[in-house]
């Protein structure tokens, strides 16, 4: 497709009279490098873009309206579904440059942040306050938040605390055409559409975020973090089940299986009991006294499902530890084979133990290692296939196994992603979750944004998915004396 | 001519109907948030009590979904009975599923439990011209797709008629309670931001013209009188001719409260969260309280009243709103969805 374009030479000029000439990259290799993002599928990249300001990024867009090029907008590249893969030749708009944090606004507890920052700094930046930004994903020391944005990230404790679209108060957007909106804030329910809350999620196909207001919480004044050992799969679902059927939806409820608790040993030494069929890691936060109270729930439902042992975390460091062993999972199984592809699904909580045997026997059939670590507390899987991307017939394996997993999933009421979004990856499926006219009227909600449809094409929605030509082409419609709307 | 549809196929048959023959809908749930918008705006009145089944209960899930016209009160008893509840809903009287999220009316809880956009999980919406869509999902967790969820919520039946939703549920706190300690303004003020510095994720911190009003839960040790306040009932409703809804970052709402304090006028308003209703009786006291929370760097809005208090019931027009019109146009085409409920600045309009 690129070859009908233009070189990336010619095109870069009106780009480098915005940016100047070090912030425009077309040689083949930054090319290359920006074709892909944790998905195994690249694209085709034409240019490379590094604004440092909304307005360079207004301008950026203008030029590519001018161009008619698409746009890509690129956090930290850590996303696993292809959203950030450049396809159709465009150019990719890398927000990595924007890292100011702004003047952290105690008082309303929010901070504005650039989309370059990186999730874990933010919480790094406010501790001494006694706040944090709640979303955890496991990539956070690596992850931008304007990645965060785009994909609705999650995370462990977003259990509780909820996904990103629950921290985000309001941004600043530059739309396709350049315009530069400020949407939300401080201020609770303006007036309108709640248009913040489809930018969060949509993934980089309705503008480029160049600023977000972030909601900041109190750092609880206790926590209290547990290992659970099971002997079985089952007694370790029941036990997240019987948790939450006793009324405490603790901080985090994270489970591995046995294959991720042998991987995650060798990386990290964490004492973890390799002899287990599941662990079940819980933290509860909150006031002391409540804090107390859960963990006597906790600590009694695990003992009614014959734990094997209680590991209460003794201190911080022991706590960290743990958290570790949670969140290094998906670099442990690189130990194991060099690559590996990792799912993400929702089911409904109590079909957890059920999925769990389906994707071990989905393993079997295709001939394949799938190990398990995920947020048992939401039903949010991760089945982890590890594999060697050398081996097409492999590749071939792991692709189908994938569609199984998609399947298998939705058939017991499940949703196609918990936190990692459609990109490209799961595209497709998405017409398996939703009906024509369902996609229809998300085709609609994206091209009110961007009517052109130059931001992003080709991801979230499934080819031939359109807003009719009635809706937005149509007649306008009469609006009374004094109506917006 | 009154519309009461049986099923969401049937509300989508009307509206489809009432698109072509270029009829205005009004869609009526428990009727407690329809003294809004411009007056004189209103259509046939389409109510969702015909829409009450309960269409999947999963406590062990913590989710419900149920059709729209259910009331609020009915989903607070159905959840009980598991230990749950619904945490995030204003429950008024009458008030239903459908409506609540349509007006995006949160409780006072909303300080500990967020506002009533976070629970809805997937939406089934009949569009203005007659389409059965559906958003979101029935996890507690899911970011499949444009979030149409949020989109609707709000949007104050200007889209379509939400006729089934997915709630997410929450274990009920083992204890709860209100506190009330009498004070001035000035004094409310200072005693709410002590209370808020003292207290980890209090439910509510309310404060009125005579008094501080803070409703704790969670452990039975942490629900227990801050110091200078005693256990109350929960705090009136505000009570007046008309009431406008005053949205500012919370760290302005003190200044706003003093003005309103010193302006005599009789307010509700919700620290920590920004939200502040106010009790007002002319179009001249509207205006007064806009400008107040507009230099705040807030909004205000006409949220129930008669149509005296009504000719301007927004008051500047948000950011996007030619996004907003583009929604508006994709969802309900031939402009039949409860015209006026959005409105704002004429010239806006004309540009």
């Amino acid at each position: 497709m690129s070859t009908t374009l233009p070189a990336p030479a010619a095109l870069a000029a009106g780009f480098r009279a915005i940016l100047g000439p070090d912030r425009v990259l077309d040689g083949a290799v930054e090319r290359d490098l920006y074709s892909r993002d944790g998905l195994v599928t690249d694209g085709d990249c034409a240019l490379v873009l590094l604004p440092e300001t909304a307005a360079e990024v207004s301008g950026c867009l203008r030029e590519a309206a001018r161009l008619g090029l698409a746009v890509v907008p690129r956090g930290s590249g850590t996303g696993l579904t292809g959203a950030a893969v450049p396809l159709e030749g465009g150019v990719v708009v890398s927000l990595a440059r924007m890292r100011r944090i702004g003047e952290v606004d105690v008082a309303n507890g929010c901070v504005w942040v650039e989309p370059g920052v990186l999730n874990l700094d933010v919480s790094a930046a406010v501790a001494h306050l006694g706040l944090h930004y709640a979303p955890d994903p496991s990539s956070q020391a690596a992850c931008s938040i304007g990645g965060n944005v785009g994909t609705n990230a999650g995370g462990p404790h977003c259990l509780a605390a909820g996904v990103t679209v629950q921290h985000v108060l309001g941004m600043e957007i530059v739309l396709p055409d350049g315009e530069v909106l400020v949407l939300g804030g401080p201020a609770p329910d303006p007036p309108g559409y709640d248009l913040r809350g489809v930018v969060v999620g949509a993934e980089g196909t309705v503008g480029v975020v160049t600023r977000v207001c972030l909601r900041l919480s109190p750092l609880p004044p206790a926590v209290r973090t547990v290992l659970l050992d099971f002997a079985t799969t089952a007694e370790a679902g029941s036990t997240v089940g019987g948790i939450i059927a006793a009324g405490v939806v603790p901080a985090a409820i994270e489970m591995m299986d046995t294959g991720m608790i042998v991987a995650v040993e060798a990386f990290t030494h964490a004492g973890l009991p390799t002899d287990a069929a599941a662990v079940v890691l819980v933290e509860v936060d909150g006031s002391p006294a409540q804090v107390e109270a859960q963990m006597a729930v906790v600590e009694r439902v695990a003992r009614e499902q014959g734990v094997r042992q209680v590991r209460v975390a003794r201190d911080e460091a022991e706590r960290a530890l743990l958290w570790k062993a949670r969140k290094s999972a998906f670099g442990a199984v690189a130990r194991i084979r060099p690559n590996s592809y990792l799912h993400d699904c929702v089911v409904p909580r109590t079909r957890l133990v059920e999925v769990l045997h389906e994707i071990q026997r989905i393993g079997r059939e295709h001939d394949l290692l799938i190990v398990n670590v995920f947020h048992a507390g939401d039903g949010n899987l991760h089945p982890l296939i590890a594999y060697d991307r050398r081996d097409p017939e492999e590749v071939a394996r792991v692709l189908a196994a994938g569609d199984a997993i998609v399947e298998l999933c939705l058939s017991v009421g499940g949703v196609l992603s918990g936190e990692h979004g459609i990109g490209i990856e799961k595209r497709d499926a998405m017409a398996l979750a939703f009906s024509p006219t369902d996609l229809a009227a998300q085709a609609c909600v994206r091209a009110a944004f961007d009517p052109a449809g130059r931001m992003n094409p080709g991801k979230v929605l499934p080819a031939g998915s359109r807003c009719g030509e009635a809706a937005l082409a149509g007649r306008e419609v009469h609006v009374p004396d004094g109506a917006w709307i | 001519m009154d519309l009461t549809p049986r099923s969401p196929d049937a509300v989508a048959a009307a509206l489809a109907r009432a698109s072509r023959d270029g009829l205005t809908v009004d869609p009526r749930g428990g009727g407690t948030k329809s003294r809004r918008g411009l007056p004189g705006s209103a259509g046939t009145v389409l109510s969702t009590a015909g829409l009450t089944r309960v269409v999947d209960h999963a406590p062990g899930d913590m989710t419900l979904t149920v059709e729209a016209g259910l009331p609020v009160a009915e989903v607070a008893a159905l959840t009980a009975r598991d230990g749950q509840w619904w945490p995030q809903a204003e429950e008024r009287p009458g008030a239903t599923v459908g409506g609540v999220l349509a007006a995006a009316a949160s409780a006072r809880g909303r300080l500990r439990h967020g506002p009533v956009r976070d629970s809805l999980l997937e939406v089934v919406l009949a569009t203005g011209d007659g389409r059965l869509v559906k958003g979101g999902g029935r996890t507690v967790k899911g970011v499949a797709g444009y979030d149409l969820p949020r989109l609707v919520c709000g949007s104050l039946g200007t889209l379509g008629v939400i006729v089934q939703v997915t709630l997410k549920l929450w274990p009920r706190p083992a204890e709860s309670g209100w506190y009330c300690a009498e004070a001035t303004a000035a004094e409310a003020a200072a005693l709410a931001a002590r209370v808020m510095a003292e207290t980890y994720r209090p439910a509510s911190v309310v404060l009125t013209p005579q008094a501080l009003w803070v409703a704790l839960e969670g452990a039975a040790a942490d629900v227990a009188p801050p110091a200078g306040m005693a256990a109350s009932e929960a705090p009136p409703g505000l009570a007046g001719a008309g009431i406008v809804e005053c949205g500012v970052p919370p760290a302005r709402l003190a200044d706003l409260v003093a003005g309103l304090a010193a302006d005599g006028r009789d307010y509700e308003a919700w620290a920590g969260v920004g939200t502040c209703l106010v009790a007002v009786a002319t179009a001249g006291d509207v205006a007064a309280v806009r400008e107040r929370a507009l230099a705040l760097d807030g909004h205000a809005q006409v949220v129930d009243g008669p149509p005296g208090l009504r000719a301007d019931p927004f008051g500047p027009p948000p950011p996007g709103l030619a996004i907003m019109r583009r929604l508006k146009r994709a969802f309900d085409p031939a402009g039949v969805m409860s015209p006026g409920r959005f409105v704002g600045d004429v010239q806006e309009v004309a540009a």
